[in-house]
């Protein structure tokens, strides 16, 4: 695909928008193995419903790669089809190992894509303002989505509890890697020139029940360009 | 081992029915649709959105089966 239309020198923006398009499709493909897999018809048909929102979101942020200088260099990378990078969370590449994954992808990372649209709602550029808008709106029900199977899970107790747990501890850094360190140039970029505006909470402190940072998040693993953890 | 799974897939077994009934259009009635099967409100509202999307429904409500009261049952 090409355009007529001038071509935006943004570094930033396009490794944001990459990663972003990357990521979900990468969470679209993982939810697709479950369509048919989850503890319910309920939760398989909600699952389905989950994948065709993600691919979607994927489809409408590729598109925009072409709309960058940066996209010059290789054009088969501003494709899905024949795209070869994939600038998604390392959590992303193996196949979920069970249905506690899938939650917490649901849960932690999904959402976390999601401030950042939210964030991203009255972004300069209008490209993204207009789809993190629909974004945001479709995720609601994800996040329900996923809140819910969490409590689900929690109460459930014993070893499926323990699953859980495990999946969202796996997640947890990479996830909050995902926005970069405080002096991240890409995201630091992007604050400035009113691309997005976001605060990103940390850690739960379920002392006095407030988010802050608990703990040193696995920098030496952080790959900026991948936006992933090596 | 295949106790530890049977108690696994006993501990998600939904076991709380709620009735589901949307209209398309101000002027009608809400009409039962269907039903779904979840512990969690939250969770009944989100399967009872992704099942029944056939239509662009005005509104869509859900009711716990067991608050149902008969009138006249036959």
């Amino acid at each position: 695909m090409s355009t007529t239309t001038r071509r935006i020198d943004h570094a930033a923006l396009f490794a944001v928008l990459s990663s972003l398009a990357d990521n979900k499709q990468a969470v679209g493909r993982r939810y697709a193995y479950w369509c048919n897999g989850a503890p319910a018809l309920e939760a398989a048909v909600a699952a389905a419903a989950m994948t065709q929102d993600e691919l979607g979101h994927a489809r409408t942020l590729y598109p925009l790669l072409d709309n960058f200088v940066q996209a010059e260099a290789d054009l088969s990378q501003v494709e899905p089809e024949t795209r070869t990078l994939h600038y998604s969370l390392a959590y992303l590449d193996r196949d979920f190992a069970g249905w506690a994954d899938f939650v917490a992808t649901n849960f932690l990372f999904d959402t976390a894509l999601t401030t950042f649209f939210e964030a991203a709602q009255q972004s300069s550029y209008e490209p993204l303002r207009q789809r993190a808008r629909k974004i945001v709106q479709e995720e609601r029900i994800h996040e329900m989505h996923g809140e819910g199977w969490v409590r689900r899970l929690a109460r459930a107790g014993g070893a499926v509890r323990a699953t859980m747990t495990a999946s969202l501890e796996r997640l947890w850094n990479e996830t909050l890697c995902w926005f970069g360190p405080n002096d991240d140039p890409i995201m630091q970029q992007l604050y400035r020139e009113g691309s997005i505006d976001i605060e990103v909470p940390v850690a739960f402190n379920a002392s006095n029940k407030q988010w802050e940072l608990t703990g040193a998040l696995p920098w030496d693993r952080w790959d900026a360009v991948g936006r992933r953890l090596g | 081992m295949a106790t530890e799974k049977k108690a696994r897939r006993d501990a998600l077994n939904e076991s709380h029915v709620w009735q589901v009934y949307a209209r398309r259009k101000f002027e009608e009635p809400l009409h039962e649709i269907g039903n779904v099967m979840a512990d969690d409100v939250e969770l009944a509202k989100v399967y009872a959105r992704s099942i029944y999307d056939e239509f662009a429904w005005v509104e869509m409500v859900i009711v716990p089966r067991e608050t149902i009261v008969h009138v006249i049952e036959t």
